[in-house]
Parts: structure tokens; sequence; C-alpha cells
């Protein structure tokens, strides 16, 4: 067998190649039927060269085709052509591709498949389970988990659609090798993993540490001066890279702001359409792109050896998260940088990210509760009866249904016979968890070790040693200085980044609104560098617009938005919890503008805050409840309607129908700012 | 938190006895298309013996070739190559049993110690090699009252079959039916109404039961369970109605029969088997206006049973001895006789 893999490696790399240390052991482990084994090695070290020497050598002793689990998005091309040069054939099913899933049915049932990659969440979709795997005309030949430290609730990423594939793990059965791969794992991580991979789990790890890369890390004020400084450095950075950011808005922020200053960067994030997402990936793998900006949402899979370096606009929660991301430099280069920017808004975030990590008990409940009765319910039917955002809503039922609890067919929900109850002491656990990883990355950005030696204690690596060449080790230390002319620029930016108020055109349950509001404007968003902290301030602390910010705001009417048809008055949504706050602003804008100001509409008190209101059905209702109108204070012409802060757009909404409807012309909807950013 | 695992460790982890039982005898992971028949009760019968001879377990069928598959099983397997085909898709049974468990389904074997007694002993080679079920397990082992009728049925029988069902419940003994409409709907709901347990036995398969709501939360609750030797996603059909009509007597204590048709339908020959064979006590309601089938149920030596309670089986001497002595686990499992 020893030649004969060494007769594979030189198939696949060419003659002479050689193993990499522990890649033989690896293969020699996982071919035997019924073994499990768990490899963790950095990533670019060659785990699939493992499971495509393994495959082959399966499948030349007649066993059924491979399946990857893998997070991948889509099938990199020079993996393809990796397999083929063993002459396998990979597929991947994925949501993108489900046109082509006709011709994999065939080629699955004519054992044309050797490799299937799939998603996780693939497990649970009756389409994958009872139409396309029954397909597959033999044994399933190998199963592999990419990225298996998501099995473990004690993984720094937590994925309800992993549990299910835990699950599964110890149920394959005597003769299904098992191979969980991964690049990160601290030793608690490893012993969940291996202990869920089932008995005699051969462990093959490896030194995490890479050579080339140079890490740093830097504590910096607040978001303009990050962006400034990456302004400043990036274009002295090698190659091409990443910047991560933790919300989407930052992603698209933080590209424009490089884009105005002449880098060619784009952002990428889970609300980019896959095909552009694999698009860029294309780019950034063929450096026509200097950097990607990115949520986690380029992730695990994305293999580009030369990447220069990789820099976080904001601390990650977790080393195991951070040494992922970083690690992505330099995989075949001499010298890559790792650098980390952190600011004030980082722990923040990183609290946000773990409060909403789970829906409350109480709410799943509720979301379980409105299942209870029926045979069957929609996503829209269940809004109407939990005040929960819908990706809350959407969050509990995805961990229901990995309990068992709860199932779904074709966008109906229903109620399982199993009895559920909340694991308290588990959430707690995993939360506590999380809190740990995150003082560890406070740790990081402040220790003045050696980075790198400092970063693979963290993971447990028992090869830890003091690299020599990161910033606190003799290396490159970058400048924690940023220009001051820069940082002008990057308020100014922040200060310009008005964002679009798009018109709501339905009623929560589907149903075109009477009345549609024009595109509307907001100066800011909330408590951001630019105008948000001022925003922030006038709301909660001074309780007054002050006049840089309502001078501000008619700039913009009068500058960048002029609405059209022109408005002929101004009113405002009366805030009653925060007095006169909104009408003395609406008022000077109005007398700025040389227009007349009416007060007409009300917000009655004794509701319900609407940003309490955590979904359409909700918010749409009690807009409804608590908004009244003078109507015939309302005057005929076009209206600029002024209200703080917008989040859900349904006080503008259904303020702007009731204007509509007593007579008023066309609504431009204006706020000082939109509710701040979410994640990933 | 309770889970499709603790739903599954409350089985136990499976054994490779259960999936050989599994692969051979339910298409839960057969391959589309692939016209591999599963084996009945008598086959894997068959398929167990030849097993034993060998002095093996049914677990040791995994990764065998096909000639070594053929050599000892010989023809108690219809086709060595089918078989090795079948038993290869341990990986495909292991994603759909967690997919029947995240629906609050899972399957019991002969192999498992959770097989309901009752039918391992008094069924012996008949008894279904696998069973599917939903809601509380410890059912399976309750015995209880059996109350059986046809589907159309009158005022009367109704009332009856009711009684009958909620004197059982107060009296702390589950109920069996068959989970059809008319009789066995009837004192299912009766049953529940007055606090106790129901048993029921499906007819087809159980996934699509389980979804109706007063179903769904009798089995949440506990108080219910139902289960089906079929396929989770199969359709109803007559044969298999009358299959599973000697579970529902087997797994009682007493039978009551409410209403049969004479010498006609399901009701009828499934009374018929199960005085032949007397796993248990059988009555029948004696009442003027009852159906001929009734009257004919007694004359062949059933109990007669004139109020609506829950008769007690200790009350009566069984009519003959049990058709099948009484097995240890192995034997009854491997399909073994005493003399074997």
């Amino acid at each position: 067998m020893t030649d004969l893999l060494q007769t594979h490696l030189e198939t696949m790399l060419g003659a002479g190649a050689v193993f990499r240390d522990g890649q033989r052991e690896a293969i020699e482990a996982v071919v035997q039927d019924g073994s499990r084994t768990l490899i963790v090695q950095r990533t670019g070290w060659g785990k699939s060269l493992v499971y495509w020497i393994a495959t082959r050598v399966r499948r030349d002793a007649g066993h059924g085709p491979t399946i990857i689990v893998s997070p991948l998005l889509a099938l990199m091309r020079n993996q393809i052509q990796m397999a083929a040069r063993l002459g396998l054939r990979a597929v991947t099913l994925n949501s993108a591709n489900r046109d082509d899933w006709a011709a994999i049915e065939a080629d699955l049932a004519a054992d044309r498949v050797d490799v299937l990659f799939v998603s996780a969440q693939r497990f649970a979709n009756e389409d994958f389970t009872s139409r396309l795997l029954p397909t597959i005309a033999g044994s399933i030949g190998m199963f592999v988990v990419d990225e298996a430290h998501c099995i473990s609730d004690w993984g720094h990423e937590f994925v309800p659609d992993y549990r299910r594939i835990g699950r599964l793990l110890p149920a394959l059965g005597p003769v299904v090798p098992v191979v969980g791969t991964t690049a990160t794992a601290n030793d608690r991580v490893v012993a969940d993993v291996a202990a869920q991979l089932g008995r005699d789990v051969r462990v093959v790890r490896g030194p995490l540490a890479r050579a080339s890369l140079h890490l740093d890390a830097i504590p910096l004020a607040d978001q303009a001066e990050r962006l400034a400084w990456l302004a400043e450095h990036i274009p002295s950075m090698p190659g091409s890279g990443i910047v991560y950011c933790l919300t989407v808005a930052d992603t698209e922020r933080v590209a424009a702001w490089l884009q105005a200053n002449e880098i060619n960067a784009v952002a990428y994030n889970a609300d980019v359409d896959a095909g552009v997402r694999e698009g860029l990936e294309q780019d950034l793998l063929a450096n026509r792109l200097k950097v990607l900006v990115a949520t986690i949402a380029l992730g695990m899979g994305f293999d580009k050896p030369d990447l220069g370096f990789v820099i976080h606009f904001q601390r990650p929660g977790s080393p195991i998260g951070y040494y992922q991301q970083v690690g992505r430099a330099g995989r075949g280069v001499a010298d890559a940088y790792g650098v980390l920017l952190t600011g004030r808004e980082d722990d923040e975030i990183a609290e946000y990210f773990i409060a909403t990590a789970f829906p409350p008990t109480a709410r799943m409940q509720e979301v379980l509760g409105a299942l209870d009765g029926v045979a069957t319910a929609t996503i829209r039917d269940i809004l109407e009866h939990v005040n929960l955002p819908r990706g809350q809503v959407e969050k509990a039922l995805k961990l229901l249904e990995v309990d068992g609890a709860v199932g779904h067919e074709r966008g109906h929900f229903f109620r399982t016979p199993m009895h559920w109850a909340p694991d308290e002491a588990w959430i707690a656990g995993v939360l506590d968890a999380r809190r740990q990883e995150l003082a560890s990355m406070r740790q990081y950005v402040d220790t003045s070790d050696c980075r790198m030696a400092f970063l693979a204690r963290l993971l447990d690596d028992p090869a830890a040693q003091e690299c020599g060449h990161c910033a606190n080790d003799g290396g490159k230390v970058w400048p924690r200085d940023v220009d001051h002319d820069l940082v002008l620029a990057a308020i100014r930016f922040l200060r310009g980044d008005i964002r679009l108020i798009l018109s709501r055109k339905q009623h929560a349950d589907g149903k075109r609104l009477g009345f549609i509001n024009g595109e509307g404007h907001a100066l800011s968003v909330y408590n951001d560098a630019g105008w948000g902290r001022r925003v922030h301030e006038g709301k909660y602390r001074t309780g007054r617009f002050d006049d840089e910010v309502v001078a501000a705001a008619v700039a913009l009417i009068t500058g960048r938005w002029q609405p059209s048809p022109a408005p002929t008055w101004v009113t405002a949504i009366l805030s009653t919890a925060h007095g006169s706050l909104v009408g003395d602003a609406a008022q000077r804008i109005a007398a700025q503008l040389g227009l007349p100001y009416v007060e007409c509409l009300t917000a009655s008190l004794g509701h319900a805050s609407q940003k309490d209101m955590a979904n359409s059905w909700q918010q749409e209702a009690n807009a409804r409840r608590k908004l009244g109108i003078a109507g015939d204070l309302v005057l005929p012409g076009p209206v600029l309607l002024v209200d703080d802060i917008v989040d859900s757009k349904w006080t503008l909404t259904v303020a702007g129908e009731l204007l509509r409807a007593h007579g008023s012309g066309p609504v431009h909807p204006f706020a000082f700012a939109v509710a701040s950013a979410r994640g990933a | 938190m309770m889970d499709a695992m603790d739903a599954m460790d409350a089985i136990g982890p499976m054994s490779d006895d259960a999936r050989a039982i599994l692969l051979l005898c339910t298409s839960v992971a057969a391959g589309r298309g692939d016209d591999a028949r599963p084996l009945g009760p008598a086959g894997w019968a068959k398929v167990a013996a030849q097993v034993a001879r060998a002095g093996l377990a049914p677990g040791s069928l995994l990764g065998l070739d096909e000639a070594a598959l053929a050599q000892l099983l010989g023809d108690a397997v219809p086709s060595a190559e089918a078989a090795v085909r079948q038993l290869a898709r341990t990986g495909q049974l292991a994603i759909e049993l967690d997919r029947l468990a995240m629906r609050g389904i899972s399957a019991v074997t002969l192999a498992d110690d959770a097989y309901p007694w009752r039918l391992r002993d008094r069924l012996g080679p008949k008894a279904p090699p696998v069973l599917f079920t939903a809601g509380e397990r410890s059912l399976l082992n309750a015995g209880g009252v059996a109350i059986v009728g046809s589907r159309d049925i009158d005022a009367a029988g109704e009332s009856f079959a009711a009684d009958v069902a909620s004197s059982a419940a107060r009296a702390g003994r589950a109920v069996v039916s068959g989970g059809a409409r008319g009789v066995d709907q009837t004192a299912m709901r009766a049953a529940l109404a007055a606090g106790g347990t129901v048993l029921g036995l499906l007819p087809e398969g159980i996934e699509r039961r389980i979804r109706e709501p007063e179903t769904r939360e009798a089995l949440t609750d506990g108080l219910a369970l139902l289960a089906s030797p079929y396929n989770p996603g199969a359709g109803f059909t007559a044969g298999a109605a009358m299959g599973r009509n000697k579970l529902i007597y087997a797994l009682a204590d007493v039978a009551v029969i409410v209403a049969s048709a004479a010498r006609t339908g399901g009701t009828w020959s499934g009374a018929e088997e199960a005085l032949k064979a007397a796993w248990v006590p059988v009555f029948v309601r004696q009442a003027d206006d009852a159906p001929e089938g009734n009257r004919l149920l007694l004359r062949m030596g059933a109990h007669p049973l004139n109020a609506p309670e829950a008769p007690d089986p200790a009350t009566v001497t069984p009519s003959r001895q049990a058709a099948e002595p009484a097995a240890p686990f192995v034997q009854a499992t491997l399909g073994l006789d005493d003399n074997a």
C-alpha cells in the first residue's frame, strides 16, 4: 500500500513529490473499514490531499462514493482539478445549483460520482435526504466532516445543523470510515469532537504556527482612526488580502471608504448573491482585487496560497476564529501580515453576538406554542403570534428542528410529538465558553509576548514556540499613529455615509399598502463615528439635536437628496418618550428650508415603545395603535416627514399613510439615524 | 434538551444486530429503484436461524462479501447479491433513521431489549422484525385491553366501546387498538378522555398520522404510543391492516370485540386468528342488537361480555394453551425453537 500511496501522490503532484509530515499516516489510518480519524492540522497542510487519495483507494476497493460535509459554497476549480488527476469525479450540491440536481441524481444512480460535497444544512432538507441520497446505488464509502470543530458545542461557531452531523457519526455503522478535519481546535474541542466520532479515534495532530505569518495587534480609538489606518497602510501590504469586519454594514462601509481612497476593494457578505460571491472569490484568487472586505461569510475552505495579508477591522470573538481567519494568509508565500485592529465598539458588538446567540427560552416556548393545535404553520403565521424578530424566529425554529421538536417541509413548519424542554445548563455552558474566548482575545491584544506563541498556546498547540518575527518578537511593527488628515477625511466620509430609507410596499401580511412613501434618507448610522454619536448624545444626553447636526440634515436635503416633488411643508412624528426632541429639530429644519412646520401627528402615550416590537406583524399593529392624526391640520402639498431614529420603518410607513389619507401630497421620510447594524 | 439524541439514547446506541435487521427487513435505507424486497417475519426467521446455526449474531452479516454471505445463508435469502447490497447501506440507514428521529419516530427491532416481549413470546417466528414507533415507548410493554371492531359501527356499539375504554383507563390499564376509524378511534378517545393511556397499532406507516394535532398532543404528553410494522411513509393497504391485527391482540392482556361482521372483513379474520392462537382471552360483546359475527364468535369459544367494562383476564382460563412456548431472548431473536 505504501508504494501505491506514493504513486497516487505523484499522479497528483508530479514525480518526486513527497508527503508532508503526517499525511501518509493520516491516509493509512483513514482507508481502513470503520476507522475513525480526526486530523488537526493548520490550513494549507494538505487535508484535501488526504481525502482525495483515501477516496481513490476506497473506490478501487469497490466501495461507494465519499460524502464530504463542508461549508464550502462552491467547489474550487483547483480542487476539482486535483481530484480529476486521480480520475475522481467530485460534485457539489447546493441551493445555487439546483438545476444540476437531476443530472447529479442520474450520475449518482449510475455510480459515476466519487465525491459528493454537501453542506451540513443539506441534511435538514427533505429533497436531499429523501430524493437524492437514495439514488446512491451502493454504499456510502467514506464520510468526511470538514471543519469538524463545528460539531463541538465548545467550538467558536455554533452551527445548529452540525449537532445533527455529530449525532450521525456514531450511527454510520461499523464499516464506513469517518474522517474529521479541522485547522483549529483547542484540547477541549479536540476531545469533544473525538468523542463524537466514536471509539478508538486516531488523532493526527500537527503544529499550528505558520512561519511566514507576521502578527501585530493595534488598538485605535474609533472607526475613523481605523479607516484612516487602512487607507494608509493597505497600499504597502504585499499582494492582495482580506479585511474582516464583524458586521455586514461595516463591510460595505469599509469597502466604500477604500474605494474612495483608490484601493481596489469590494464588500463580501451573506447579503451578496451567491453567484456574485463566487465571482469575487475568483477575482481575489486571480489578484484582480487588492482586498476583499468580508464578514465570516468568506470563510472555511477559501484557499489562496499567496494571500499577502489579513487585517481585522474589529477584534473577533475567539482565538480559534481569529487563528482560522488570519491563517488564510501566507500559506504559500515567504512573508504575509496579520494585523488586528481594535477599538471601543468591539466589546459592544461582541456582547451583542453573545446576547443574541440563543433566543430566550420563553420565546422558544412561544414559537412552539404557535405550532400547538395546528397541523402546520408558515413563518408568517408564527410571526403574527410571537413578538420576535424574523431572524430570531428562524433561529428558534432551527434550534427546535435540530432538537427534533419541530419539522418542516416546503416552508410549512409543524410540531413533532417530541417533548421539548430547554437545556439551560447547556446554553449557559456554551455562553460561558464564548465569554472565556472573548477574554482570551482581549489578552491577545494586550500581550507583550510573542503573538504566534501566545495564539498557539491559547489553542493548546503542544508545539507552540516563539516565532521570532511577530511585532512583539523582533518582527515588523506597524505604525500606531494615524495620519490626522486621513482621520478627518474618514470622519467626513462617515458623515457623508447617507443611508437610504427604502419605502415599505406591503402590509405585514403581504398585501399591498394603500399609500407608499417616497424613498427617504437618514443622516447617519446610530452611534457611529460620523453623525451617529451626536444623534445619540442629542437623544439621550442633551435632549436636543445640535446645530451642526441640523445643518447637516438641511445640507443633505437641499444637496444630495433634493426630494421631488419638492416638499411644501414639514411635519414630524412626535416622540412621546423624548419630549420635544424631534419637533424642535423638525421646526429648525423647516425654518432653514423656509417651509411651514405643522404638528399634526401624535404618538399617544401608554403604548409599548416601537423599538420593543420585534417583527413586522407586531410593529405594524403597534404603529397603528399608537399613531393619531389631526386631519384638519394636514396641508395639501408634498411633505417632509421627520423622525429621529428609523428601524422597522413601520412608524414612518403608517404615518405616511395617515398623511396621504388626510389629503397631503407625496411623503418624503427623513430620519437622523438608522438603528445600528447586524452581523454576518 | 429532550431531543432526537435522547430519543435514540432511550433505546440505547444502535447495535450492529439491529442495523442488519433494519437493512434486510425494511426499505428505509433502500436505494431508489432497488428491487430487493425486504424480508418479512418468516424470511427473517430463516436468516436468523442460519446465522445462529453458525454460532454468529446478525450483526456479523455486515461487511460480508457475496461469497461469504451466500455460504452462510444458503437459500435463506432470495439473492445473496441483493442482500450484500442492502447490508452495505449502513450510511444511508443512519441518515434516514436520524431524519425519522427528528420527526419523533424510532425503530425497535427483535435485537433490542425494548422489543415487546409479548410479541416475541406469543408470535415467535411471526413476530415482525421491526416496529416503528412514536410516543411513550414504555407502553409497548404495558399490556392492557385490546378493543376491536368494525369501522362502521352503530350507536350502541360505539357507546359500548367508549365505556369499556374508559373503564380500562380508570383501572389504570392501557387500551390497545388499531387506530382506524370507528371502534378504534372511539376507544382511544374515550381512554384519553378518562385520563388513560393508549397504544395504537396502525395499518399504515406512522409518519402522516403523528402530524394530526390531536394525536400529536397525546403523544407529546406521554399518554400514547403509535406503532407500525410498516415503513413510516407507507400508505394504507387492506393486506397491511390484516397483517397488523395479530399485533393488537398479542400486545394486550385481554381483548374485547365490540362488533364483527360474520365470516367477512378484517375484524372477523383477526378475531378468528386470535381465537385459534389463544394469545390472550378474547371477549365478545353479547347483546340482542349485536351483529351476527358476535354470535358466531361466541359459539367458537369467545367469552361473553354483557356489561361495558374492561374484563379481567385473571377471571378466565384460556381456552387453549399458548401456541408458542415462551422462549428466552436470544432464541426468540434468532427464530429458533427449543429443539434446534
